[in-house]
């Protein structure tokens, strides 16, 4: 699969078929749900408030989502759907979050997550089964969660027990369930056998009609900080019969199909949050156009301009990573385990300190309801659910650390870099390869291109030698790293590992991302975007990631700020989005 | 043909997984009962990946990730590896 690293910097390939349907895709959703600061819009930032003030989900937002038909896009194409790659998923579901993260959950997310176990997993028939649900408006509820084992699942007890004549009988309880109370079906997490271990649970696709009614019922809802609108109940089963062939995949191979399916998911959902964070810095740009103080606007002071050039900063890297992650499902599935951790780790991470960044400048408004800036604070209160939802940070870190030592020894400064084609934005991908994807591998070609780029990187401008100074240390840092993690003793393999084990995979997390973000660059260096092509951009934020891992990196040739600060204000201007993609929006 | 690979018992194999199991647990291992399954133990399920990798690098020998799920004991995972060493040295003899 590896087509070997191209030659830095190859411009972008002229737009194909998928690149073609992506935009179209993007460009449709935008224009349905119009205009997020038109009031008289049913889908406006003032109209979401309100249905989350009453803890509804817009029945508007779900009217347009329903209209386009955004079920389709979690449908492969092969089972009549728009699902051709995982990147172009994210960028069609951002448009979502920009406006609305429970919209984003609420209406679709979850029901992606389902169907990643059957498309992996499932048999033809119920691989048909679920695109005929999803493509007539259907939702699938992704039930792995029980109270009692939060990430520890492999003890959750929820059973699917044989059935005497055949088939299997389901009992227990699934709390805090995404969409339990309407979904048409339910991907369920089951026991299968007693005994304890990674091979005791089963995946079981239950469809809601056809079932013994008398047997489950939905529990009570649960009312939630964030996410207000979300229907977060759960299920509860006393035998419900469900026929044999309702199982995903063999019996006893629940734990790892569902670290399969968190590969893709967890690469995946932090990529499209990153729109809600997209929207507040807008909004918060806009308030500090707006506000004077001092006779100056709040634009004019520095710590606010840079705070908001900052936050800039951290989409871009978090784009990079989340794009490194989700087109590495299809370019390098052996080593997708640690990006998907990466990113889900540390994308909702940074974005949670932009957000808190960003509600300093924007200051008393930032705790009103309503108005103007009041989406900033429902923003503020549902993008924690990313981090939540699907795994807590530690736990992503504890899926990286068992692999710290082996990717040490086997791996670092050995592999080759990864191929250019993962970086390249709007580059065409092959399928998603659902059965491919490795639970640990040893393998890392991402840390790879930054050790190539210190040698390849070009250092002619001040800003292309502020790059390479910092990749430089990055590259020493990953030293750091891989002696740290081969001197790591045993007990430190493992989720009861030291804190300061966790501040490896959290140096690491940081590392991967400061390779995307070179790699993009590198492709994007000859492409049109004229920004990206720029090494201002990287130099920023490469000295960003560096502070982040307490590095002293030397201040940037001046001209970077004002770069920046200008690309901040053109894509508020011309209503573009902020980050890699400069996606023209409705407002 | 790594050296390494031969020479072992199922005793000798069950020592080297008792003590090393026993420093991911942060118990004796004394503690550990070689026909109990690791998971009893608290060993989670990413960090059975973690003993693939110990494996590889003190016998040379690479090992499936979920070895430790299919074999959860340490005498069945003992086992496994007597018979994948024998199954490594014939195919490469
Ligand atoms: C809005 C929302 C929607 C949800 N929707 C769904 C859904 O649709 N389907 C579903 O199945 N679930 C859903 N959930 C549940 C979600 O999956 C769980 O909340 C999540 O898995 C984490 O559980 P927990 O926070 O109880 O963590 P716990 O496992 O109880 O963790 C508590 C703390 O222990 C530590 N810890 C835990 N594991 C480790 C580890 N391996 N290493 C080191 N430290 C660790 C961490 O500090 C962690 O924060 C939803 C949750 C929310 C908030």
């Amino acid at each position: 699969m590896l087509t070997g690293s191209l030659p830095q910097g190859a411009p972008e390939a002229p737009a194909t078929g998928q690149e073609t349907r992506v935009t179209a895709r993007v460009a449709e959703l935008e224009k349905r749900l119009g205009d997020p600061t038109d009031e008289k819009n049913p889908v406006s930032y003032a109209r979401l408030l309100e249905a989350d003030e009453a803890g509804e989900i817009s029945e508007a937002g779900e009217r347009v989502l329903d209209e386009a038909v955004l079920n389709a896009d979690f449908v492969p194409r092969e089972h009549g759907g728009r699902l051709e790659r995982i990147d172009t998923l994210v960028r069609v579901m951002r448009q979502v979050f920009r406006r609305d993260v429970t919209l984003g959950l609420g209406y679709g997310v979850t029901s992606f997550m389902a169907g990643v176990n059957v498309w992996t997993a499932g048999s033809a028939e119920q691989r048909e089964r679920l695109a005929r649900i999803l493509l007539d408006g259907g939702k699938v509820s992704v039930a792995y969660h029980e109270l009692a084992h939060g990430n520890d699942f492999v003890r959750n007890e929820f059973a699917a027990k044989d059935a005497p004549g055949g088939g299997y009988l389901l009992s227990g309880e699934k709390q805090v369930i995404n969409n339990a109370d309407r979904a048409a079906a339910w991907v369920l997490f089951s026991r299968t056998s007693q005994a304890p271990g990674s091979r005791s649970h089963s995946v079981v696709f239950a469809e809601r009609a056809g079932l013994d009614a008398g047997s489950y019922r939905v529990l009570p809802r649960y009312d939630a900080v964030g996410v207000r609108g979300c229907h977060l109940s759960g299920l509860h089963f006393d035998d419900t019969p469900v026929p044999a062939d309702a199982l995903v995949g063999k019996t006893g191979m629940g734990v790892e199909l569902a670290l399969r399916a968190f590969q893709i998911t967890r690469s995946a959902v932090p990529g499209m949050a990153l729109g809600a964070a997209d929207t507040s810095l807008r909004t918060v740009v806009s308030f500090a156009l707006g506000r004077e103080l001092y006779r100056k606007s709040v634009m004019d002071i520095p710590h606010a301009r840079a705070t908001l050039s900052g936050a800039f900063l951290d989409l871009l890297a978090c784009d990079s990573l989340s794009v490194a992650a989700t087109r590495a499902v299809h370019l390098l599935p052996d080593q997708t385990s640690v990006y998907a951790a990466a990113t889900k780790y540390l994308v909702p991470k940074m974005l949670t300190e932009t957000m808190h960044d960003l509600s300093i400048v924007l200051g008393a408004r930032f705790y009103v309801r309503e108005g103007e800036f009041g989406i900033f604070q429902k923003h503020i209160r549902d993008l924690p659910v990313l981090s939540l939802g699907h795994a807590g940070s530690a736990a992503c870190q504890a899926t990286i650390i068992p692999q710290l030592a082996r990717l040490a020894r086997r791996s670092w400064f050995a592999e080759d870099p990864a191929p250019g084609a993962l970086f390249r934005l709007r580059e065409d991908l092959p399928d998603i390869p659902f059965d491919k994807l490795t639970l640990a591998s040893g393998r890392d070609a991402l840390s790879a291109t930054l050790v190539a780029a210190v040698e390849e990187l070009p250092s002619s401008t001040p800003e292309e030698r502020a790059v390479h100074g910092i990749a430089l240390k990055m590259m020493d840092e990953l030293r750091q790293l891989q002696e740290a993690s081969l001197a790591l003793s045993p007990e430190n393999r493992t989720a009861l590992a030291s804190p300061a084990t966790f501040a490896l995979a959290d140096r690491y997390a940081v590392l991967l991302a400061a390779a995307s973000a070179i790699g993009v660059w590198q492709q994007a260096r000859f492409g049109d975007d004229t920004f990206l092509a720029d090494p201002s951009w990287l130099a920023a934020v490469l000295h960003r990631l560096a502070r982040r891992l307490g590095q002293q990196p030397p201040d940037l040739p001046a001209a970077v700020d004002a770069r920046l600060h200008e690309e901040v204000l053109r894509r508020f201007e011309s209503r573009r989005s902020f980050d890699l993609y400069n996606t023209p929006l409705a407002g | 043909m790594p050296a390494s690979l031969t020479g072992h018992t199922r005793e000798s194999l069950t020592t080297w997984l008792t003590e090393r199991i026993a420093l991911y647990l942060k118990r004796q291992p004394s503690e550990i009962d070689a026909a109990v399954p690791l998971a009893e133990y608290g060993l989670d399920s990413v960090a059975a990946f973690g003993l693939c990798g110990d494996i590889e690098e003190d016998f040379d020998f690479v090992l499936e990730p979920t070895a430790a799920w299919d074999y959860p004991t340490v005498h069945a995972l003992a086992d496994h590896l007597i018979a994948e060493f024998a199954a490594a040295e014939g195919g490469a003899s």
